[in-house]
């Protein structure tokens, strides 16, 4: 009986990690290409988190999917000491990362104009 | 959220029980990725309470739990990223060398070469006891059948052959790269012990297994017997002419028998090759002492395969 809602949350929870899995690295890759200077883990997720929807997300999430950008060689990274804690891992866009940027972003746009295009139609 | 919560024991208080709670949660992970996930969440942790000085480190962390996650939730988001993007996450491979003579040489700098190395001389020692274990083990149980208390002996054997199937897996993953099972197989949930029993008898794997331990006595003679041959040849071969060259030894003596280094009381060092031929012994020397790498790292990948076919059915580890 108590399934009811659980179920429909679980469905919107899977939506919403299927439609982040797709556009954190789009996220990433957006808002290193806008840095100014290099910008370590933490940075970034705080970055992130200050916008709504699926890219609000738990922040650990973010760590691996850098650790993917920049084995994809998207992102460039070094290490530099931190008084803080272990040294930090900054990042910076490469620029076949910009390249790719350009392409995602052109692939994001086409794409949510076409899912809006399909809700207006519903709505109607 | 809740059910996050309530697989934990307590909320974690400090940083090191963030990680330890983290590390127990990763249990059984590839130990690539609990490092990962650990120095990350470290970074984060440490992060986070650098900028919030006025508040206390459990608070801090409270407070984490819903921004960075929970522990168990952090370890559900990296084992499934790590399924995502396993190749991208895997450490990076050695450069594949382009030219020939780098494929040559570049055997010397891999570290898979020498652990294969080590596994063929430990091979020896493992051959003989798995050869002794199986056949002392088989013929007293078996012979012991008709009195009854065999049966329980039996079983206990082959109780025992599992486990040295794990642990000679973990050898072979370790040393030979190959992934191999972490922990026993439990096929049989549901089943009462005594069908259990009856799969050990039945199951293709006991018997693979069986004979796996057996085969690792002639392998690991082989092995030994390989891996000590053309080290000693190739060193010797490679010593000699530095020898010589260093007026430590004598070139051209051969009073007794042909020798490419040899030891004797009256002539002290000496090798039967002549002076002349010196240079030639020692670039031989170099190129059968790569060449014997490159043997020993492919005998390692062979073995690898044939532990792998043999200790684990592969439909089993999809």
């Amino acid at each position: 009986m108590a399934d009811a809602p659980d179920d429909s949350e679980l469905q919107l929870r899977k939506f919403q990690k299927e439609l982040s899995a797709g556009t954190v690295s789009l996220a990433l890759l957006a808002v290193l290409g806008s840095a100014a200077e290099p910008m370590y883990g933490y940075q970034i997720a705080k970055r992130l988190e200050s916008l709504d929807g699926v890219l609000s997300g738990k922040q650990s999430a973010l760590y691996p999917v850098l650790r993917n950008l920049s084995a994809a060689g998207l992102l460039d990274s070094h290490v530099e000491p931190s008084v803080a804690g272990p040294p930090r891992r900054y990042y910076r866009i490469t620029e076949a990362g910009r390249t790719t940027l350009q392409h995602w972003t052109a692939a994001w746009r086409a794409t949510r104009d076409s899912v809006d295009a399909v809700l207006e139609g519903e709505r109607q | 959220m809740n059910s996050s919560l309530m697989n934990t024991n307590r909320p974690p208080q400090s940083i090191p029980e963030y990680l330890e709670q983290l590390r127990v949660a990763l249990t059984g992970a590839d130990p690539a990725l609990v490092q990962d996930a650990l120095y990350d969440a470290e970074e984060y942790l440490r992060s986070e309470l650098a900028e919030q000085p006025g508040r206390s480190e459990a608070e801090v962390i409270a407070s984490v739990a819903s921004s960075y996650g929970a522990p168990d939730e952090v370890a559900d988001i990296y084992r499934d990223t790590e399924v995502k993007v396993q190749t991208a996450l895997r450490p990076p491979a050695p450069k594949p060398r382009t030219s020939l003579v780098g494929r040559f040489f570049g055997v010397a700098a891999d570290p898979r070469t020498y652990a294969s190395m080590f596994y063929m001389v430990l091979s020896l020692a493992t051959g003989i006891f798995y050869f002794t274990w199986v056949v002392t083990g088989l013929s007293v149980s078996l012979s012991l059948v008709v009195v009854l208390i065999g049966i329980p002996l039996l079983i206990l054997f082959f109780g025992s052959v599992r486990l040295l199937s794990l642990v000679e897996g973990r050898l072979v993953e370790v040393m030979l790269g190959e992934r191999m099972p972490r922990r026993p197989l439990y096929s049989a949930r549901g089943r009462n012990w005594l069908q259990r029993i009856g799969d050990m008898f039945t199951d293709v794997r006991t018997w693979s297994t069986l004979f796996y331990l057996l085969l690792m006595l002639p392998l690991g003679i082989v092995y030994f017997t390989i891996n000590v041959t053309l080290l000693s040849l190739s060193l010797s071969m490679i010593a000699a002419p530095l020898l010589v060259w260093t007026g430590m030894a004598t070139a051209g003596v051969s009073n007794y028998g042909w020798s490419v280094l040899n030891w004797s009381n009256d002539s002290g060092l000496s090798t039967s090759f002549p002076l002349i031929a010196t240079p030639l012994l020692l670039v031989t020397g170099v190129l059968t002492l790569f060449a014997s790498l490159h043997l020993f790292r492919g005998i390692g990948r062979m073995h690898g395969g044939i532990a792998k076919h043999l200790l684990v059915k592969t439909a089993q580890y999809s």
